[in-house]
């Protein structure tokens, strides 16, 4: 007789914090269902009442080691909300290039020690070799552009920063300290080898991803909402804007949306299986109004990037499917554009006249109840919402995360890869890695979307109807 | 270039785990000589087999878990080839074989580790660690020194 069953993932592997996958399956073996459930729990809306709003960019960046700039920038923002100040055009230019190094170390760490295990030895290797040494032995010029590449993110937030984690320079109404001539002359130095990086970086990605016919078919490659910030020009922006909707025939469905009144048209629903919010679209209602955030759906919404690689890049990633850009297994070739991006649009900064200035903070004390701060982190749009009261002290937090605005999108695949892949008769490494790739590709924070690191080995279960552990396997 | 690179890692949001930083702040204050490197993060990255391998002896400093509160130890590390699949749970050993794998050197590295009594939530050491911590900053600036002096491997005693 045959029965039901479920398949466990758990803990996924090579992603940023906890999560779990259970796969159902029915009575001939064939995937049924598939939920993505994140198992940690952070609750950092909670701990911050009661705090003084000043300390808010430094203790949201605590929520992540690993895009801690992103929420120091939108919390930042939000503060400056309550000051009610415009900050100095330098100190915005100088956020700016935070952020964009951010952008960099934290794409590099997605593509490059994440994701370039299953690009470079294929998604059916041993997964005992399924990591960076498997990388540096077939290809160390690649693993040493993904750490070089991490250095040069890295180094230019300890340069401005002070810090590599966890840096306390951004501060409400700019930032604590002016940029010096021998810093700037020092990251402008490293330029010309990052790019060199992210162009041959690019130029591999898309000759090896041709062998990836059979997974861009079927990686969350369906229909949805892309979210993405643009500047007024309609190219690409990190650190301010407007909110643009665009749909899968690649139509504007909102543009120009004001990102401080995000809650008149996002939606957070909570389900019982998971820690993580599911974010939706309003009028679409839920869960029609599932969107996409974070590379590929920047890449999707704007009209250009504004330098001149990132262009001739775009220009040929708007070419890969007829309209949107479905397939979240682009997500790899996004990210490696906005590194192209971020590395040129440095340099330009870097050498804008008022750079040095001294001015970079405007003093000033709460001069409003509520703040709102949004922005783009590596992994998609960011929202702080803070109300304080007239001591200054925080009395309400919601921040909303990309991951979690990715989260519908991200149980659709994994339930499609899932269906595509998965054979409940006979468990291959090889399909359970798909099934963890496809996570892999939206590159989830989950410290991060549910406000703790731990063992990072995979176990697999095979449950049988009445909860009886049928079959288990592990893997390193 | 430096010759000698000093990686400390720990949280020192976290108690005793902390305790390699606060080393740090006194090595920093100590005034090493230039060719000496000095590198404090919360664990250790891939990014690291970069400086490591550029150096000719590595000493990393941490806390350790094992052991009675206070005990010292200085022991010397070889590469060894890491199989995890991801790379949160990097050691001096795999740091050392990742700088093998990609740069084609591995120098001399040693591990000085101290035992730490309380890894609680808070900035403080404990009085065991406090303790001990002057005999631990010794046994490093000993190393350093004895590191510049010779650029031979240092001999196995030199952790007694």
């Amino acid at each position: 007789m045959t029965e039901k069953r479920t398949i466990v993932i758990d803990p996924v592997t090579r992603v940023e914090g906890h999560a779990k996958i259970t796969l159902h399956l029915d009575e001939q073996g064939e995937v049924s269902d598939a939920r993505f459930h994140v198992t940690q729990f952070r609750g950092f809306e909670k701990l911050c009442e009661g705090r003084p709003f000043t300390e808010m960019p430094s203790l949201m960046a605590r929520i992540c080691g690993i895009c801690p700039v992103s929420h120091l920038i939108a919390s930042a923002k939000a503060c400056d909300a309550l000051l009610a100040v415009r900050i100095p055009p330098t100190a915005e230019k100088l956020r700016r290039i935070f952020n964009m190094a951010q952008i960099v170390q934290s794409h590099a760490l997605s593509v490059f020690h994440l994701s370039s295990p299953d690009l470079l030895l294929g998604m059916d290797a041993d997964p005992a070799k399924s990591n960076l040494w498997g990388v540096a032995e077939r290809d160390p010029q690649l693993a040493r552009d993904g750490i070089r590449l991490r250095q040069f993110g890295q180094q230019i937030i300890e340069r401005l920063g002070g810090k590599r984690i966890h840096p306390a320079w951004v501060v409400p109404g700019g930032v604590s300290e002016p940029l010096s001539l021998e810093n700037r002359d020092a990251i402008l130095a490293t330029i010309p080898e990052a790019l060199a990086i992210a162009l041959r970086t690019l130029a591999w990605y898309k000759q090896i991803s041709r062998a990836f016919r059979e997974e861009i078919g079927s990686f969350g490659n369906f229909p949805s909402l892309f979210m993405g910030m643009v500047k007024e020009d309609g190219s690409i922006t990190f650190y301010d804007g407007k909110i643009r909707m665009g749909d899968a025939a690649g139509s504007m469905v909102a543009d120009g949306l004001d990102a401080t009144r995000y809650f008149d048209y996002l939606g957070e629903k909570v389900e019982s299986w998971s820690y993580l919010k599911s974010a939706y679209y309003k009028p679409r209602g839920y869960p029609e109004g599932m969107y996409r955030v974070g590379p590929l759906a920047r890449l999707n919404v704007v009209d250009r990037c504004g330098t001149e690689h990132a262009d001739q890049e775009l220009a040929e990633f708007k070419e890969l499917q007829r309209a949107a850009v479905l397939s979240s297994f682009h997500y790899h070739q996004a990210r490696l554009i906005e590194i192209l991006y971020c590395v040129e649009r440095l340099e330009q900064l870097l050498n804008d006249p008022e750079i040095l200035s001294e001015h970079v903070r405007a003093e000033a004390k709460a001069n409003a109840l509520e703040g709102i701060g949004a922005s783009e982190a590596p992994r998609g749009t960011l929202f702080h919402h803070y109300k304080i009261d007239e001591q200054g002290l925080v009395r309400w937090a919601n921040l909303i995360i990309a991951t979690g605005q990715n989260n519908l999108a991200m149980n659709r695949s994994v339930l499609q890869v899932a269906k595509h892949f998965v054979r409940g008769n006979e468990l291959l490494p090889g399909m359970l890695n798909r099934v963890e790739a496809v996570i892999r590709t939206y590159d989830p924070c989950l410290s991060c979307s549910t406000h703790a690191i731990g063992e990072m080995a995979l176990r697999i279960q095979l449950v049988g109807p009445a909860g009886r552990v049928v079959s288990e396997a592990t893997r390193p | 270039m430096p010759r000698v690179l000093i990686v400390a890692c720990g949280n020192p949001l976290r108690c005793d785990d902390g305790l390699a930083w606060r080393a740090v702040e006194e090595l920093h204050r100590l005034c090493l000589p230039q060719d000496v490197e000095i590198i404090a993060q919360h664990q250790l990255t891939p990014e690291l087999s970069s400086p490591v391998s550029q150096v000719e002896r590595v000493l990393f400093l941490d806390a350790a878990r094992r052991g009675q509160p206070g005990e010292l130890r200085c022991e010397p590390v070889l590469p060894l080839h890491a199989s995890g699949a991801f790379t949160h749970d990097f050691s001096p050993a795999s740091i050392l074989s990742l700088s093998q794998e990609l740069y084609g050197k591995a120098p001399q590295a040693y591990v000085i580790s101290l035992s730490g009594e309380c890894f609680d939530h808070g900035e403080t050491i404990s009085a065991t660690v406090e303790t001990t911590l002057p005999r631990f900053i010794e046994l490093v600036v000993r190393l350093t020194e004895e590191s510049l002096r010779t650029g031979y491997p240092l001999s196995p005693s030199v952790c007694e």
